[in-house]
């Protein structure tokens, strides 16, 4: 049965949610907000856009009264690509976008199996991507890794360590939770020592201490081995995210699965672990941002990501006295990038609640 | 093949120091559908989840259709495929249209090609009469019709036995008859059953022979007519006479 309610109108209740103190504080909010806004605004644009030099040759060639972009300008490809062969640079570029490719596609409209293409695109970037930059093969000049750098480092470095380290803590969370004593206890030992360490010394520990422990002779480049320390590292933090995920089934599904036969890796594959990763997609996009920003931390062991790179261009005689522009520049970048992981949650997320409503109207 | 389709012989099952089911014993001819009833905390859950090695047991056998059950892995998802079970709670698939959760199971298991395990679906879903519905979310059903989709999945495998656990006395009082219709047409088909439940007016029209557990032990075991009309020892009569009112 439909109860009629009346019409009480729009404008009477807007007139009455004004009356309410709730819209009072929020009236003062906004007041702040703009106060601020005058205040501060009219300084930046007139700094980062009015006043601003777009091109120049060097920093006399600047307005002093505004921002010298033309120092991030000029040394654009450096920060994007490192120290990487400008004659090779394409490949670099791949490297770069290949990521940023696949979360606009995430992000773009979607289409049939989008999922499982930006899986892919994921799942391969870390053979392909890493063989192309090296080179070596298929007629490409070889680029040793110490010259790789600059935004292609940080984001392959990321990439890389993220696609690497979900298989691994899926493993270590599914280990966590085993029947098996022995299995738990190597999952919980290994969870708690990479994530009681800090990242710099984890890094340390892979590039300095790693070393003396392999046979003599063998070098592996601190890439490889920053990169294995990270890895390992996100993969402890993404088995606690998943075993999050787990422990929020309960133990219902996994006994409905037994009980249709399923084995304890098809029961995972199909019932548990896709329930389980869907609750958790804001805790892995977290964890993701974190790791993205965490690769600065490779400068450590002497690697040059996106920051380093800016702060060694920030040094340099020829344009001198531009630290704000050039951090100012890094600061966006990384907002901008963790901005669209964030972007990508909140789609994965609406995508799955309207997985659930599908059909209602069918 | 026999015609005992289950088969226990002095099944002991501790939890601890806990003696859940204490030298139970029982047989269910093909083609029989048998109740499992008695107070709460008796053992009845216990006893059917040994039935396909949901449990494990310390003492006993138990066989269904000739083949001994042993708690190696292996042995168990083979034993599961053939032992269908229906639980109180559903447990459908949450993340899987109602079509999936049917079709998932023989896809994976029996590896048929999915065309096939979704045209098993589709006509499992008609006989629970749950054919509009497929691509609906379990989120979107009501209790009754998820039961109903719960038994077409566990009819998806194909089994030889299926094992209810309380079916009805999760869903609102509309909804219990509705799993009692499509319960009573697969016990007229044939259909091999143990099901636990405390409808007694289902049990003593559809179900062939009763067993009533007390403490972890058959205390009674008889055909359906005779329990109900005449039932021999005194704890059957007083639970008898709390259940029917
Ligand atoms: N996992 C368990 N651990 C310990 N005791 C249990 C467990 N499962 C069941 N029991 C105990 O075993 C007895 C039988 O339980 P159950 O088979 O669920 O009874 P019923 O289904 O007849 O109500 C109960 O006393 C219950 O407390
Ligand atoms: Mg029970």
């Amino acid at each position: 049965m439909k109860t009629h309610v009346p019409d009480v109108g729009r404008g009477h209740r807007l007139v009455r949610g004004l009356g309410s103190r709730r819209s009072a504080s929020s009236l003062l909010a906004w007041a702040v907000a703009l106060v601020a806004a005058g205040i501060t605004l009219p300084d930046i644009v007139g700094w980062a856009l009015v006043d601003a030099t777009w091109v120049a040759e060097d920093r006399a060639g600047c307005d002093p009264a505004g921002a010298c972009w033309a120092f991030v300008v000029n040394r654009l490809p450096q920060f994007a690509f490192g120290f990487y062969p400008p004659e090779e640079r394409w490949r670099a570029a791949v490297a770069l976008a290949w990521p940023l490719v696949s979360l606009a596609i995430a992000l773009g409209p979607g289409f049939r199996r989008r999922a499982a293409v930006v899986a892919a695109a994921l799942a391969f970037y870390p053979p392909v991507a890493g063989l192309l930059l090296l080179g070596g093969l298929l007629g490409l000049p070889r680029v040793p890794t110490s010259q790789w750098g600059g935004m292609t480092m940080t984001v392959f470095v990321g990439t890389v360590a993220f696609v690497a380290a979900f298989p691994i803590g899926l493993g270590l969370a599914l280990a966590r939770r085993s029947s098996l004593p022995a299995l738990r206890l190597l999952g919980t030992g290994f969870i708690e020592i990479w994530r009681g360490l800090p990242l710099i010394a984890v890094l340390f520990i892979a590039v300095v201490m790693v070393p003396l422990a392999l046979p003599p002779g063998t070098e592996l480049p601190r890439l490889v081995l920053a990169l294995v320390g990270i890895t390992l590292y996100t993969s402890s933090y993404l088995a606690e995210v998943f075993r999050g995920g787990l422990q929020s089934l309960g133990a219902g599904q996994g006994e409905a699965a037994s009980a249709l036969g399923f084995t304890y890796w098809s029961a995972q594959r199909y019932v548990v672990v896709p329930q389980a990763l869907m609750a958790v997609v804001p805790g892995i996009l977290n964890t993701v941002v974190a790791l993205f920003k965490d690769t600065t931390y490779v400068l450590v062991v002497g690697l040059f990501d996106f920051l380093s790179i800016v702060s060694a261009a920030v040094a340099d005689p020829r344009w001198l006295g531009l630290a704000t522009e050039g951090y100012v520049f890094v600061g966006l970048v990384y907002w901008a990038f963790c901005f669209l992981l964030s972007r990508v949650s909140a789609r994965i997320e609406r995508d799955i609640g309207r997985g659930r409503e599908r059909g209602r109207s069918a | 093949m026999t015609d005992v389709a289950v088969e226990v012989a002095s099944l002991s099952k501790w939890f601890g120091t806990f003696l859940a089911l204490d030298d139970v014993s029982l047989r269910v001819p093909r083609g029989c559908s048998t109740v499992l009833c008695g107070p709460s905390g008796s053992g009845k859950s216990t006893l059917l989840r040994c039935l396909n090695g949901l449990e494990t047991w310390q003492e006993g056998e138990v066989r269904i259709a000739g083949t001994r059950v042993r708690s190696r892995p292996g042995d168990l998802v083979a034993l599961r495929r053939r032992v269908g079970m229906v639980f109180q709670s559903f447990h459908l698939f949450p993340h899987l249209d109602v079509l999936a959760n049917v079709s998932l199971p023989p896809r994976i298991n029996l590896r048929l090609p999915r065309a096939e395990a979704e045209d098993r679906a589709h006509r499992l879903l008609a006989e629970v009469g749950m054919a509009e519905l497929a691509r609906m979310f379990p989120a979107q059903l009501s209790g009754g019709q998820k039961q109903r989709v719960a038994i077409a999945r566990a009819l998806a495998m194909e089994p030889q036995v299926l094992l209810f656990d309380e079916p009805t006395s999760a869903l609102d009082p509309e909804s219990v008859g509705e799993v009692l219709d499509v319960m009573t047409q697969l016990a007229e088909h044939g259909r091999t059953m143990v099901v636990v439940t405390h409808e007694m007016g289902f049990a003593r029209r559809v179900c062939h022979e009763v067993v009533f557990l007390s403490d972890g032990r058959i205390v009674e075991c008889a055909p359906a007519d005779r329990f109900f009309s005449d039932p021999a020892s005194d704890r059957a009569r007083t639970f008898l006479g709390q259940v029917c009112r």
